[in-house]
C-alpha cells in the first residue's frame, strides 16, 4: 500500500474527512493568501502607501 | 443500371423502411420494358442489400448527372488522444488497479482545491457583506465621550449629550450615597442594589431619559432627592432607581469606565 492508497483511504473516501480537510486547509489557506496578497499590494505601491512616507511628516 | 432507375429503387426502398406495412405492394417500377417486380419480402440488411446499389456506383451520363452517391467517411483518422492521456493508462498492458489511487488522488486534490478556494471566496464575501452592516470608525469615535470628573462638585449633577441623549453624571454626597445603600431592595418595583448601578459610590452614570414615555427628568428634585420626571410625576431616587409615579424602571446605566482618577469614559 503506497502513500497514495493511504492518503485516499485517510482522506478523500469519506465525505466527511474530505469536508474536514477543506475546512482546515481554507483556514491556513485564508492565512497565507491574504499575506501574500497583501505583501505584493505593498511591495507594487512602495513608497506610495502612507505607512512608507509616514516618516517624513512625523 | 441505368442512371434513371436509381432514383426510384431508392424511393421505393425509403418508403419500405418508413413504413413497414405493404412490403408486398410497393414496387420499383423500372421505365424499361419488363417491369420489373421486386418483392420485398423483409427489412432485413441481406434483402435490403439484394435490392440497393452497391459496388462501384458512378453516374455518367443522363439528366440527372448531378446526383451522388455518399460513402461513409471511412478514410478520416481518429486523432491521436495520447497526449491527453495519464501515462499511467497509455499502455494497452497496465491495469488499472495499479494506478487507480493515484489518479482517482488527482481527481480529488483538483476538487478539494477549488472547495477551499470557493471556501475562502464564501466567507471573505460573507465578512464584507456583514461587517459593512457594523458600525464605521466615524461612528465608533462619536460613540463614546470623555469626562473630566474634577469638573463635576459634589452634589451636582451634570448634564451632557451623549449618542444623542441626555447623560447625567452625579457627584453623589456621603450622605446620598448611604441613604442609597440602606434602601431596602425588596421595597422596589425595580429591585436593584444601590452597588449593582455604580462602580464608585461617589459617581452616578445614568441616562437621561424616563422610562415612562422618555422625557429628561429634573435633577435633584422629587420627593426621594434624584431626578423628578416633570411629565407624569415620576420620582427617582439618588441611585436613578424609580421611587414614585407611573415609570416602570429604573434609569439606565449605560456601559462607562473610569479609565483613571480624574477621566470617565462613556461608551
Amino acid at each position: 500500500m503506497g502513500i497514495s492508497a493511504t492518503i485516499y483511504n485517510t482522506i478523500f473516501k469519506r465525505t466527511s474527512t474530505m469536508a474536514l480537510a477543506v475546512i482546515g486547509s481554507a483556514f491556513f489557506f485564508e492565512r497565507t493568501f491574504d499575506l501574500g496578497t497583501d505583501y505584493f499590494f505593498d511591495r507594487h505601491n512602495e513608497g506610495k502607501l502612507w505607512k512608507h512616507i509616514k516618516g517624513r511628516y512625523q | 443500371m441505368k442512371p434513371a432507375n436509381v432514383s426510384s429503387y431508392l424511393r421505393s426502398v425509403s418508403q419500405v423502411v418508413s413504413n413497414q406495412l405493404n412490403t408486398g405492394k410497393q414496387i420499383a417500377i423500372l421505365p424499361t420494358k419488363p417491369t420489373v417486380h421486386i418483392p420485398f419480402t423483409g427489412t432485413s440488411p441481406y434483402v435490403l442489400s439484394r435490392a440497393l446499389p452497391n459496388g462501384n456506383v458512378s453516374i455518367t451520363s443522363g439528366p440527372a448527372v448531378s446526383c451522388q452517391v455518399r460513402w461513409a467517411h471511412t478514410d478520416i483518422t481518429v486523432p491521436d488522444w495520447s497526449h491527453y492521456r495519464k501515462d499511467s493508462t497509455k499502455s494497452p498492458t497496465s491495469k488499472a488497479a495499479d494506478s487507480e489511487d493515484s489518479r482517482r488522488n488527482f481527481a480529488y486534490l483538483m476538487v478539494g482545491g477549488l472547495s477551499v478556494g470557493t471556501a475562502y471566496g464564501a466567507k471573505t464575501l460573507v465578512t464584507q457583506f456583514v461587517s459593512s452592516m457594523s458600525a464605521s470608525a466615524d461612528v465608533l469615535a462619536m460613540a463614546k465621550i470623555e469626562i473630566k470628573l474634577a469638573e463635576i462638585p459634589e452634589g451636582k449633577s451634570v448634564t451632557f449629550k451623549w449618542r444623542g441623549k441626555p447623560l447625567f453624571i452625579r457627584h453623589r454626597t456621603q450622605s446620598e450615597i448611604q441613604a442609597e445603600q440602606t434602601v431596602a431592595v425588596a421595597s422596589l418595583r425595580d429591585p436593584q442594589h444601590d452597588n449593582e448601578r455604580v462602580q464608585h459610590p461617589e459617581w452616578l452614570v445614568v441616562l437621561g431619559v424616563c422610562t415612562h414615555l422618555g422625557c429628561v427628568p429634573i435633577a435633584n428634585a422629587g420627593d426621594f432627592g434624584g431626578y423628578y420626571c416633570p411629565c407624569h410625576g415620576s420620582h427617582y431616587d439618588a441611585s436613578g432607581r424609580i421611587r414614585k409615579g407611573p415609570a416602570p424602571l429604573n434609569l439606565e446605566v449605560p456601559q462607562h469606565s473610569f479609565v483613571n482618577e480624574g477621566l470617565l469614559v462613556v461608551g
